[in-house]
């Protein structure tokens, strides 16, 4: 049941996830966090089996790390992304393969542009400018194509994510009473609230 | 720790304090002591030829084989230790198998060359094992590089030449071709030259029994684009042996 | 639903007189839940060699890795291009690898093949999944829309189209037939390899 979205703007990326830890039919937390800060410049929502979703975070989160202590610089976006990419499509052909959804935010301080990926357990990795998983992705993903700007500033970025939450909210019969909301661009990461 | 040296099976292959791998240099002294082996390139083609003499009258000499093909388009010739030999044979054959059930295509010479130099190199470097005593030429056409003709040592390492000798008699039959060889020497005058280096050095008889001959004939255009644009076509072989009738020929002239 | 169709998309080539055409749709999706319309499918291998990955959407990006790496090796080790022919055949095996367990992935290769003599000739190849090899005059189809494909291409294409004929077919071919598939569209993109260049153009499609 866990819901999260994604999107881009000028020079930053927003992600947001519901705050909701469930077991089977009851909720056990209401401000679990889902959103992992994996270096200065790079957001990732995770979401899925309870139990693989926290343990592939924080496999994902250690080895982004080590690789910034061993090279004194963090993985530029697009390298995490196909790192973690290549973590899932070997765990999905393994004896038990990690069931994990993400959203990958983050700011290239190389080349100074938002990148946001969308891939799924399968390992499936696409570059996209805004996303969604869980539920709902069917509320939000045709309400983005009629209200996503890449050229619209955060203000304008913050209110169109309010919209979707709004949406599922109002819509979704199993719907996420909190979400935890988190920008990443030129100065970094930091969560901001609606 | 294992049972029979363990940590102590260090290779026999250790620099000498004056820089030098003894093991290998003896390997250079075994295949120094192998029968003449040698190689021509000519303009449409190439020779390779070995003397293959048998140490007893008894012996049914039709076994013996000195110039072995690898695969279509690739034979070797060596000087050395045959055993040694037969089994760089087998790999070699086996590696140009794998290339072909990959790629759906023979190796080009280069190629196959270098992978028969990593397997030689590996023996000077691995425990428990003594260098190949055998250096090899071999020759072979590919699209890229057309006839090309390579000579490996014990050591691993390989060069391209025009004309080559190794075994016995190298210095003398290099001494030799160095006087007879020109850039545009055709197949057949490489063969004769070939089989006067030979005669050089050679004690007793030279005859279809005594010697071994293998060629590399360049394929002309209209052949090739027959074969290769289907995708199911095969290039006619472009290495193969001389029959002894052949050889008798060319010794007859 | 099998799952070749989980993630949508299709890839068609054809061959032209001296040139040949390499174009694919650009959605990906979730079943029928669209995730992507700028999703590439077709990747360059050499200068004249595409390879289009239609089917699940991980072993696009899997497979691509693996024959860009198998790739650069041969290009180093051979000191030369590989030919669309051998390309074809590396492809075939490396898929055959995974013969019981394999990617779903139904690969197209284009390219201008390097004659003996000098000269090049189109060569176009597609296999299954397993990497049964089809060495086709025509055209080749894979992904969702394959039967429209071959329907519609069935139709239209004829031999000894020259490079602007063969971009206007193959782009009919593949927007008619992806219009009739739930799974494939969102744009294309189509391009047109002749021996001493590519032409890359991007099409609009019905984006329903």
């Amino acid at each position: 049941m866990d819901v999260s979205f994604a999107i881009t703007g000028k020079g930053y990326v927003i992600l947001a996830a519901d705050t909701t830890a469930a077991h089977s039919i009851i909720k056990v937390k209401l401000d679990e966090d889902k959103i992992k800060e994996l270096s200065p410049h790079l957001l990732m929502a995770y979401s899925g089996e309870p139990g693989d979703t926290v343990q592939f975070a924080e496999y994902v989160e250690r080895n982004i790390r080590l690789y910034q202590i061993r090279n004194l610089y963090p993985l530029r976006p697009s390298s995490a992304a196909s790192w973690i990419r290549r973590s899932l499509a070997d765990s999905l052909r393994s004896r038990k393969p990690y069931s994990v959804n993400l959203l990958l935010g983050g700011y290239d301080t190389t080349t100074h542009t938002p990148h946001l990926y969308w891939m799924d357990y399968l390992g499936t990795l696409v570059d996209v400018p805004f996303a969604a998983h869980g539920y709902g992705s069917y509320f939000a993903l045709s309400l983005l194509d009629r209200y996503h700007d890449p050229e619209a500033p955060l203000e304008e970025g913050l209110a169109v994510l309010k919209r979707c939450i709004d949406e599922v909210t109002k819509r979704l019969v199993v719907a996420q009473p909190k979400y935890k909301v988190k920008v990443v661009d030129k100065d970094g990461v930091r969560e901001v609230e609606l | 720790m294992a049972t029979g040296g363990g940590a102590y099976s260090y290779s026999l292959t250790v620099f000498s304090p004056s820089g030098k791998l003894v093991q290998i240099e003896h390997a250079l002294a075994a295949v120094s002591q192998g029968t003449t082996s040698l190689g021509i390139k000519a303009t449409n083609g190439i020779v390779i030829a070995t003397e293959k003499k048998s140490s007893s009258i008894l012996i049914d000499d039709s076994m013996i084989e000195r110039v072995a093909v690898v695969c279509p388009n690739i034979g070797i010739v060596y000087s050395g230790m045959g055993p040694d030999f037969r089994l760089l044979v087998t790999k070699a054959r086996k590696s140009a198998q794998a290339y072909w059930k990959i790629y759906g295509e023979y190796p080009p010479t280069k190629v196959l060359t270098q992978e028969i130099a990593n397997i030689m190199q590996q023996a000077t470097q691995s425990g428990g094992v003594r260098p190949y005593g055998v250096s090899l030429l071999v020759a072979g056409w590919d699209v890229t590089r057309g006839p090309t003709l390579y000579q490996v040592d014990p050591s691993g390492s390989f060069w391209a030449w025009k004309a080559s000798a190794i075994g016995k008699n190298m210095v003398n039959a290099k001494t030799f071709l160095e006087k007879r060889y020109n850039d545009d020497i055709s197949l057949e005058d490489a063969i004769h030259t070939a089989l006067l280096t030979l005669k050089e050095g050679f004690e007793g008889q030279m005859t279809e029994k005594t010697i071994e001959i293998g060629v590399v004939t360049v394929p002309d255009p209209a052949e090739l684009e027959a074969g290769k644009v289907e995708g199911t076509g095969r290039f006619k072989p472009t290495f193969r042996k001389l029959t002894e009738e052949e050889v008798r020929d060319y010794l007859s002239l | 639903m099998s799952i070749m169709q989980y993630n949508g998309g299709s890839v068609i080539a054809m061959v032209g007189k001296d040139c040949v055409a390499i174009a694919s749709d650009l959605r990906l999706g979730v079943q029928s839940l669209s995730i992507s319309a700028n999703y590439q499918k077709i990747f360059p291998i050499t200068d004249r060699i595409y390879v289009g990955l239609p089917g699940l959407g991980t072993d696009v990006t899997t497979l691509h890795e693996q024959f860009r790496y198998r790739v650069n090796m041969y290009t180093i080790k051979e000191e030369r291009e590989i030919e669309p022919q051998t390309f074809a055949q590396l492809v075939s095996s490396t898929l055959y690898e995974r013969r019981f367990g394999p990617y779903f992935i139904e690969p197209v290769v284009a390219g201008m093949q390097k004659l003996p003599t000098g000269g090049f000739a189109p060569f176009i190849a597609a296999t299954d999944l397993i990497g049964c090899l089809n060495f086709a005059k025509d055209f080749v189809v894979a992904g969702t829309a394959s039967e429209k494909l071959f329907g519609v291409a069935e139709g239209l294409w004829e031999p000894d189209l020259e490079a602007e004929d063969l971009f206007e077919t193959i782009s009919q071919t593949l927007l008619n037939a992806v219009d009739r598939d739930a799974f494939s569209g969102w744009g294309a993109v189509v391009h047109v390899i002749t021996k001493d260049k590519v032409v890359t153009r991007t099409l609009k499609g019905r984006m329903d």
